[in-house]
């Protein structure tokens, strides 16, 4: 049983409807990517997944359990967390403040020192940092320090939104390969991003978006094969 | 009269005028809301120690402990009943909510305690300083505010519930998605924040006289105390505080006491014009 499956959510803002029936789902342990390329409804999925938006029809499961009208704060209680586009840090605080804003929920408080050294372990930029204020970090180590403060809420699947965007090639290679890492160790991970090649790359299942419905889904090895993505996302 | 003493005179209320203010920069601060009931607020605090002094026989600075309770608790119900419903709306929502409790209150109010003017009879005595004196009664109205600005950073920025609520003010749909109960925290926030005006009320119940209707006035003060600090920005409201009630002290050695709003008004539309930020706000 996949431990997070969307099924035929529709959904949008205010009178434009962004997803149209899109469906998709994470085994657990797994890396999964979801590709596709701009305002085809990425960060709308995410976004309804989390319960940012209300899904207008359709169903998000986690674990098993019907979540498709859980508020966001108790979905990320139950270690589903999103690391949202744009990076939506705690601009005004510490590093370290936004590190234990992170361990919010109480599964995370519980390992919180456990975490947080192996998020440093990791990151460790982050940690010569702890006393400076987010907003005077720079770009990558931003989204360094909103991947940590994900990590820190201890998720059982965790969501990354465009983690290779305005980011040099190097650093987000590595990114990935912390991310590999950590699946390791058991994190089932969902990847959106616009940059294909990289994100089929470096995952093991991928599903393709495209006019808020997902077009096709496979083995990320097949996908990028595949003469339709190739033409359509990879230009080649 | 010596010009220090109406200036200590001044600066000692200053303290309480502060923390007034600190609780409408608290509410606007975390949640974008102009709260309308402050005043009210305010008027409920006088009326707390008023009535547990002259029921009960508590004495008023206990009571000023027990109207802070009360004023946490009142200011979260409002939050569920009156403005977590339209938190998202558009600002004149909010502010017809907030608008709606004021004259809640005051209706109620007015009814139960018509308009005549009550005051608390707290006997301190003065304190003399070298060439100064002044009531004591002002003397711990001012140490109380300082304890209670102190309390309040102490939580804001080193107990985990506090850091939610800075957490919220900066970016609530992320605080949300890392677990933290947005609404919750914005409940807890407008009770701090009509906590802060329940406190100067019955501070300021100590030694002025009042009705139901006093804390309009005080709404007002808390008002140009914010631009003058910085919407937002509490020590800014303590700053704003000391400045205005200094002002106060001041201005009637010099005019006829009924020109000290005139000026202090005619200084809020100057700092609007000049510093819309406020003299200590952040530059946006």
């Amino acid at each position: 049983m996949p431990i997070l499956e969307v099924r035929d959510v529709e959904s949008g803002y205010a009178d434009v409807q962004i997803l149209w029936g899109a469906s998709l789902f994470l085994e657990e342990g797994r890396i999964t990517s979801l590709v596709g390329g701009n305002g085809v409804g990425k960060t709308t999925l995410l976004r309804t997944v989390m319960g940012l938006v209300k899904p207008q029809a359709g169903k998000v499961f986690f674990n098993g359990q019907d979540v498709s009208k859980v508020s966001a704060h108790k979905k990320a209680e139950m270690g589903l967390i999103l690391v949202p586009e744009g990076r939506q840090l705690f601009v005004q605080m510490s590093v370290e403040e936004n590190l234990e804003m992170g361990a919010a929920p109480a599964r995370a408080k519980a390992r919180y020192d456990y975490n947080l050294e192996r998020v440093y372990e990791i990151f460790p930029r982050l940690k010569e940092r702890r006393d400076q204020k987010a907003s005077t970090l720079s770009g990558g180590e931003q989204q360094m320090l909103a991947v940590a403060r994900g990590l820190m809420a201890d998720p059982i699947v965790l969501m990354i939104d465009e983690l290779s965007l305005g980011l040099a090639p190097v650093l987000v290679l590595g990114l990935f390969q912390s991310l590999q890492k950590l699946k390791d160790e058991g994190l089932t991970l969902l990847l959106v991003e616009q940059n294909v090649q990289m994100a089929l790359a470096v995952s093991d299942y991928g599903f393709v978006l495209a006019h808020g419905k997902v077009d096709l889904h496979g083995p990320s090895r097949e996908l990028s094969g595949d003469e339709h993505v190739r033409e359509a996302y990879l230009g080649i | 009269m010596d010009i220090l003493a109406f200036l200590v005179d001044g600066l000692l209320i200053g303290f309480v005028y502060g923390i007034a203010a600190m609780g409408l920069t608290l509410i606007w601060g975390v949640m974008n809301v102009i709260n309308l009931s402050h005043g009210a607020i305010i008027a409920l605090g006088m009326f707390g120690i008023y009535l547990l002094f002259s029921l009960f026989g508590v004495n008023p600075y206990i009571g000023v402990v027990l109207v802070a309770l009360a004023g946490l608790i009142t200011g979260m119900l409002i939050y569920a009943i009156a403005i977590h419903r339209v938190i998202d709306a558009p600002h004149l929502s909010t502010l017809l909510a907030t608008f709606a409790v004021n004259m809640i209150i005051i209706g109620l109010g007015t009814s139960a305690f018509s308009t005549s003017p009550r005051n608390v009879d707290v006997a301190l005595g003065s304190i003399e300083m070298g060439p100064v004196a002044f009531p004591a009664t002002r003397a711990v109205a001012a140490v109380a505010s300082v304890l209670v600005t102190g309390a309040l950073y102490y939580f804001l920025y080193r107990t985990t519930l506090g850091k939610y609520i800075r957490a919220v003010t900066d970016n609530r749909a992320a605080a949300e998605l890392m677990g933290i109960p947005s609404a919750r925290i914005l409940a807890l926030s407008f009770g701090l924040g009509t906590m802060l005006a329940a406190i100067a009320g019955g501070l300021i119940a100590t030694f002025f006289p009042f009705t139901i209707l006093s804390g309009a006035t005080y709404e007002l003060k808390s008002f140009v105390i914010c631009v003058l600090g910085g919407v937002g920005n509490p020590v800014g409201a303590l700053v704003g505080g000391l400045i205005l009630g200094s002002l106060e002290g001041v201005i009637p050695a010099f005019m006829p006491t009924s020109w000290v709003p005139v000026l202090e008004f005619i200084l809020f539309v100057v700092i609007l014009l000049v510093r819309p930020t406020g003299l200590l706000g952040r530059k946006k």
